[in-house]
């Protein structure tokens, strides 16, 4: 999938990757799309969570050599 | 995309291992396991086995002499918190999440501080969020309450910090970060073979090793399921208290509540009928247990303090337990800066803290003792109440979330 912005919370663990993911969609601009690398178990839960709350859309997650890559649209 | 049909044990182990346990479940079934500790010796707590393992450091190091010191599998917390450690290893190799996750350095020192904070704040104010919380409510003790109140405190300034931090000082939780030992599709099932293989070889070790102490082995066994619980399904106090202030999700106060629910009712049955004992005197040290000398202002400044660490840390001292056994590096310098603190606090730090509070700052209050049982449990039911009526509330307004 491509993504108009990256942002990297590989190692990063809970709150670290929620928080950031918030700060990040604040200031991305509507209809882009935003891929997060995280290696935070949580997150599986927490960012399609995170996006059901806040009405961005989740796009899906793939996960690549322990990395999970989560896709999410900023509406 | 039509899903694979699986066999029986295959369900079975895609419940268990397959995704994370509502968090709910995992706060009543430590609920119950916590209640089996009560009736089994005395209730779960997390920051007493820090206290035993930096001691034992110190001690082997020969820096600091402690009279009476038990080695760590000697010790009941001790080993209790040892057996969540491994426990939640078991849990996270099960469910194919173990991995060594190295953060960036200014995350690792933010677990060392986060640690060293909730030493302080444990020590200094008696209890850390599952002793003295979700152990005290139950226990229906008076100051639990202030230590609560004081957590919330911490952890709504610790977490202000924490947006400040990522405007402001964005290179803290950036870098260069690793991940090792993930598993990695198909090849990755090594993890639940070994994990099948530790957690067998774990309980036999608990109830073979204690074969002769009775209460070390259960405390051996009920640790291994308090880490594995505790794993899967990510039951976090920390964020109970900070969700409401962040996101605004309800789902981990909920789970606190109903662990806290099912420890009250059992915690006031055991009291209540001074299960175990025999006479008036024994049913009174029964009724006070894990009820400590501070009553409100000491338990509410320990409270802020350990409020601030385990935000800062991102894990309470169960919390840094779980995350340490699943690889998460930043908690393994949250346990270090925890275990190094601590017995240098109550050594040096407390008594002198101790002496300077006054007496009214620090009592012992047994809530039935001017309530009665049922005032007691009415007034924690009245304040769980309230606290889910705010937590919901703000949910849907998000009045005081920040994200």
């Amino acid at each position: 999938m491509n993504a108009d912005e990256t942002l990297d919370c590989k190692g990063l663990s809970c709150p670290m990757p929620i928080m950031k993911l918030a700060l990040t969609m604040k200031k991305l601009e509507s209809g882009k799309i935003l891929e997060l690398l995280g290696t935070d178990p949580g997150s599986k839960d927490d960012v399609p969570k995170w996006c059901g709350k806040t009405g961005n859309e989740f796009l899906g997650m793939e996960e690549e050599g322990g990395v999970n890559r989560f896709y999410i649209k900023k509406t | 995309m039509p899903e694979k049909e699986r066999s029986p044990f295959g369900e079975l182990w895609a419940t268990f291992f397959g995704k994370s346990w509502p968090m709910w479940v995992g706060g009543i079934v430590l609920a119950v396991l916590n209640i089996c500790l009560f009736l089994v010796k005395s209730p779960w707590g997390g920051s007493g086995s820090y206290v035993n393992w930096g001691q034992n450091l110190y001690s082997s190091l020969g820096i600091l002499s402690i009279p009476g010191l038990h080695a760590v599998t000697a010790h009941h917390y001790g080993l209790l918190g040892l057996m969540t450690v491994l426990g939640a290893f078991a849990g996270a190799l099960l469910s194919r999440e173990f991995a060594i996750r190295i953060p960036p350095a200014g995350e690792m020192l933010k677990g060392f501080i986060g640690g060293s904070l909730m030493a302080l704040g444990s020590t200094m104010g008696i209890g850390c969020t599952v002793g003295g919380f979700l152990s005290g409510w139950p226990s229906l003790s008076g100051g639990a309450i202030f230590l609560a109140l004081g957590f919330g405190i911490g952890c709504f300034l610790a977490l202000r910090y924490l947006l400040w931090e990522m405007e402001n000082l964005p290179s803290m939780s950036m870098g260069k970060s690793f991940t090792l030992l993930a598993a990695k599709g198909t090849s990755g099932v090594w993890q639940p073979i070994l994990g099948f293989i530790f957690l067998i070889g774990l309980f036999i070790w608990g109830t073979r090793f204690y074969r002769t102490d009775a209460v070390f082995t259960w405390f051996a066994v009920i640790g291994i399921l308090l880490g594995l619980i505790n794993q899967r399904s990510r039951f976090c106090v920390t964020r109970a208290f900070r969700e409401p202030f962040m996101t605004g999700e309800s789902e981990a106060p909920i789970a606190i509540f109903a662990s806290l629910l099912v420890g009250l009712f059992g915690f006031t049955v055991i009291k209540y009928m001074g299960v175990g004992t025999a006479t008036a005197g024994e049913a009174r040290i029964l009724a006070m247990t894990w009820v400590y000398p501070h009553f409100w202002l000491r338990a509410l400044i320990g409270g802020i303090i350990f409020g601030l660490g385990m935000t800062v840390a991102g894990g309470c001292a169960v919390g840094t337990l779980w995350r340490t056994g699943e690889g998460q590096v930043k908690l393994w310098f949250s346990a270090l800066g925890f275990l190094l603190i601590a017995p240098l606090s109550k050594k040096f730090i407390v008594p002198g803290f101790s002496s300077a509070l006054p007496e009214w700052a620090q009592r012992k209050v047994f809530l039935p003792d001017s309530l009665g049982y049922w005032g007691a449990v009415l007034l924690f039911l009245v304040i769980i109440l309230l606290w889910y009526l705010f937590v919901k509330w703000n949910e849907r307004t998000g009045k005081f979330s920040a994200v």
